[in-house]
């Protein structure tokens, strides 16, 4: 499926309704968003074939020379004086506020026009076919052992149009993304569920993945089942790449978000040029930096995507803005001015943000450890930029005895404590390299964005319970 | 909506259909400091049609979103769409609601201002609490909401409900010459109330300069932990999912009717599943299937006795007359009382991270960023520190206080005692 038709014949309405707001505002963007994405699902009792959460329609952002307004709707067509009159009449403010309004630099709108592709492969599949596919990760899920109470396969592709137009900037991208799940739910005395998640460019590389990894899935049932809570302490810890990328993310990632820097929530902002890391340690976000469900062309502002170094050789070197916070800062912004979704304001937002690869080989990271913990696959985390303390949870943990994994397993394993004390206790970085597109990221507690992480293996130090 | 229940009822091979429509206009303010830097305002609908099959003795349904830029004709593929889509699904037959109709609003004040009035107003009582010395509100975001929902399907349905809601996220800080530290402050409600909300933001300010003097302990101990209202409604929120009937229908419900979850000598509980509670943003009077909503108790004395949910799951699992999904939880309060606490050391968790509830793994902790140490007489903040414990061990000797409060989707207990977590 190529760029939405819809945005494609809205390119002269907004061009007009930039032309009219023009009477109101020193600079006026309009983004128009055409997201569609399915569902595909089976488990032993139910099965799903239904439109999964899209959205289609329009933001306008305005600067007056002195701050922001932003203006969300379902429709730009008809009357465009009349609509124009409107939307500055709907953000009007009351009193005394108008003299608070902060006051930025003025807003670049440096000429560009463009048109983003990146094909896919989703028009080859039927939803017959897809949803056969759920019903077999769950059947062969199943087939596998008596003891799974239920196995669920699911398959979520999505597409992303968008349209961003000023008076001297036209842009338009097309992509896509797919996440395939296997996951069970399985009683053997113990309760557990177990998973798998997948996600790629392509239907025929994220589904081909899953379906080649249930017998790790039943396997990773079986050994949970016998996992016990971790006796609190502090331990050697070596991470796979998705806990190395729950600690990018959420220990530091959020940090640097620049729109921390000009509320003063972040300690990372007296931070640059310092080491927050062990030397060994290097560290990027970006849409253009890897290529995952983060990997747009441009960002919600009009601003084209980048590659951002963040840590380099262990020294906090750059951080992540939107356009908001870059016109209060005057720097340039980065590409990470995302939203939720066109109804919801843009803030600086992670991408596909990770550690780089060092030269460590992981066998002999495991080797180094006389008794610690293997982590692996991120449960969730929360961030904490202005005091820099993590609370970070793993699914489970392989006990390391005298240098080899052994069968104990621990779960859940929840990592706590210092960001700096945890960067810089990064002793060993492997030679290997993963970055996980499956998860979502939050503000606080809203404003939801895919976003992707990983990297190396990383052994540290840290505090677990 | 009335064009496209003309294209549904002129589509051949659907057995029935639902759209749950939604309108929400909304008007945002975003402050940097105490400067304004956004004005935000939405005017957004959204359209989501099911459309249901009836085929070989099952039931298939897929739904799609209906979008402005949606012509007559792209509906009608759409349906079309959905319907192919259906006939893949092969459910277990259940009925659609049955014909009811009701035009409701959630009772509230907050439609009696223009929404930059009381946008100000709400600004003015949030910085009005800003006078700590060492203190600020480093940032301000207040979201004013006025969402009107509607229900319709092919057996007669036809609901409509208007509620109004407020948002605000603050995040109260302090500095001195030292450091400077924050706490994260998300506070909803459906009445404008200019003192509370100040109250509200006072107290937050009272305990982050608290946490700028707290200090992380040497080593770990034992203690006994008291959880404020946030936690308590997801302490008990986890437990509530065992009783869903979707949870119970696939099999993923840790309990089942009759298991007793407090075996010790703590307070029991005693938990209802509501759909609305006086002053709670999450009331409503049905759900997305137009159900009416019956209020049922799911735990009582420790045992769970009741399960809630869908009319599909519900008729899945024999219940006669489906609950409805019901958003809100009442809990009843215990005998834990202000002087027994007075005399016992505990420590009182303020602001963490976000709680843990692993049922799975019968795991309950995390990452506390402010705590009261209770002791001897003395109050000591704490910082960096986490906790953890067995659920299973926590629930038996669980106290419950005996005032109540309603937070957010919760109304119960003030606060809820842990004993004897671990915290390192």
């Amino acid at each position: 499926m190529p760029f939405s038709e819809y945005l494609d014949s809205m390119r002269e309405d907004c061009r007009g309704l930039v032309a009219e707001l023009g009477q109101y505002f020193d600079y006026v963007s309009i983004l128009g968003t055409d997201v569609r994405a399915t569902v595909y699902r089976a488990d032993r009792k139910l099965s799903m074939v239904r439109e999964g959460a899209g959205e289609c329609g329009f933001v306008i952002k305005m600067h007056s020379g002195r701050s922001f307004y932003e203006y969300s709707c379902d429709s730009i067509e008809g009357d465009k004086k009349a609509l124009a009159a409107k939307i500055a009449g709907s953000v009007k403010i009351a009193g005394e506020l108008t003299e608070r309004q902060i006051k930025t630099r003025e807003v670049a709108d440096t000429p560009m026009k463009k048109d983003f592709s990146r094909e896919n492969d989703f028009a080859d599949y039927t939803d017959s076919f897809l949803l056969g596919v759920c019903k077999k990760i769950s059947d062969d899920l199943a087939a596998k052992d008596e003891k799974v109470l239920n196995a669920i396969g699911m398959i979520q592709p999505f597409t992303v149009s968008k349209l961003f137009v000023t008076k001297n900037r036209e842009l338009a991208q097309y992509y896509g993304w797919v996440n395939s799940y296997a996951i069970v739910i399985y009683n053997d005395g113990k309760m557990v569920q177990a998973r798998r998640i997948d996600g790629a460019g392509s239907i025929s590389e994220a589904v081909g993945k899953t379906l080649d990894s249930l017998d790790k899935v039943i396997d990773l049932a079986r050994h949970l089942t016998k996992a016990t809570p971790i006796k609190p302490g502090v331990y050697d810890v070596i991470t796979d790449s998705s806990i190395t990328g729950l600690i990018a993310h959420e220990a530091f990632g959020h940090g640097v978000e620049m729109d921390q820097f000009v509320k003063d929530r972040a300690m990372a902002k007296h931070c640059v040029g310092q080491y927050v890391a062990s030397p060994i340690t290097n560290m990027h976000d970006g849409a253009a930096a890897a290529y995952s469900v983060a990997s747009y062309f441009f960002d919600d502002d009009g601003v084209l995507a980048h590659d951002t170094q963040i840590i380099k050789d262990g020294i906090l070197v750059a951080g992540l803005s939107d356009l908001a916070s870059a016109t209060q800062l005057g720097t340039d912004p980065t590409g990470n001015g995302r939203r939720d979704n066109y109804r919801r304001k843009a803030y600086s937002r992670m991408t596909n943000t990770f550690f780089s690869p060092g030269t460590d080989k992981l066998e002999d990271m495991i080797k180094s450890i006389k008794h610690g913990y293997m982590l692996f696959e991120t449960n969730n985390g929360m961030e904490d930029p202005k005091n820099w303390q993590i609370q970070c949870t793993a699914e489970y943990g392989i006990e390391i005895v005298d240098g080899k994994l052994t069968e104990n397993y621990v779960s859940p394993v929840v990592m706590s404590g210092s960001v700096p004390e945890l960067l810089k206790s990064i002793s060993m970085i492997s030679d290997t390299f993963e970055v996980h597109g499956s998860g979502y990221c939050g503000k606080g507690y809203k404003e939801w964005v895919r976003v992707s992480d990983g990297g190396p293996n990383l052994k540290v130090r840290v505090k677990l319970g | 909506m009335t064009e496209i229940i003309k294209i549904l009822e002129n589509t051949e091979g659907l057995s029935g259909y639902k759209i749950n429509g939604t309108k929400t206009v909304s008007y945002e303010l975003f402050f940097v400091h105490r400067s304004l830097e956004t004005v935000r305002s939405t005017d957004t609908s959204s359209k989501l049609v099911t459309v249901y099959v009836n085929h070989d003795g099952k039931v298939g349904d897929s739904s799609f979103s209906v979008y402005n830029s949606m012509g007559a004709k792209e509906i009608e593929e759409s349906v079309k769409k959905a319907v192919a889509r259906a006939k893949l699904v092969s459910n277990e037959p259940y009925d659609l609601v049955p014909g009811e109709k009701l035009e409701a609003s959630v009772p509230t004040n907050l439609d009696s201002y223009a929404p930059e009035e009381l946008g100000r107003m709400i600004a003015d009582a949030v910085y009005a609490a800003d006078t700590v010395p060492g203190g600020s509100i480093n940032a301000l975001e207040i979201f004013i909401t006025r969402s009107t929902s509607r229900v319709v399907n092919s057996r007669g349905i036809d609901k409509t409900q208007t509620v109004h809601h407020v948002m605000i996220e603050a995040i109260p800080t302090f500095t001195d010459e030292k450091q400077s530290v924050e706490i994260y402050e998300d506070y909803r409600f459906a009445e404008f109330d200019a003192e509370k909300i100040t109250a509200e933001i006072a107290e937050k300010m009272r305990e982050v300069a608290d946490r700028a003097k707290a200090v992380k302990p040497g080593e770990g101990f034992t203690a006994d932990v008291l959880l404020r209202p946030l936690e308590s409604m997801e302490l008990v929120w986890s437990l509530a999912d065992d009783c869903d009937y979707a949870t119970i229908y696939q099999r993923a419900n840790l309990h089942k009717e009759g298991d007793n979850l407090q075996e010790g000598d703590g307070d029991k509980l005693n938990v209802t599943m509501k759909g609305i509670i006086d002053g709670s943003v999450s009331s409503s009077y049905f759900d997305g299937d137009g159900s009416s909503l019956t209020d049922t108790a799911i735990i009582k004395d420790g045992v769970l006795c009741g399960t809630f949910g869908s009319s599909r799951f519900g008729q899945y699992l024999g219940v006669e007359k489906p609950s409805g999904v019901l958003g809100c939880i009442k809990v009843e309060p215990g005998t834990l009382t202000d002087e027994q606490l007075v005399s016992a050391p505990y420590l009182e968790c303020v602001s963490m991270s976000g709680i843990q509830i692993e049922p799975y793994s019968d795991y309950i902790g995390g990452e506390i960023r402010l705590a009261y140490l209770h002791k001897d007489g003395k109050t000591v903040p704490l910082t960096g520190i986490s906790m953890s414990g067995k659920l299973s061990e926590v629930l038996a000797t669980l106290r419950l206080h005996e005032k109540t409060c309603v937070y957010n989707a919760y109304e119960g207990p003030v606060s809820l005692l842990l004993k004897n977590m671990e915290i390192l």
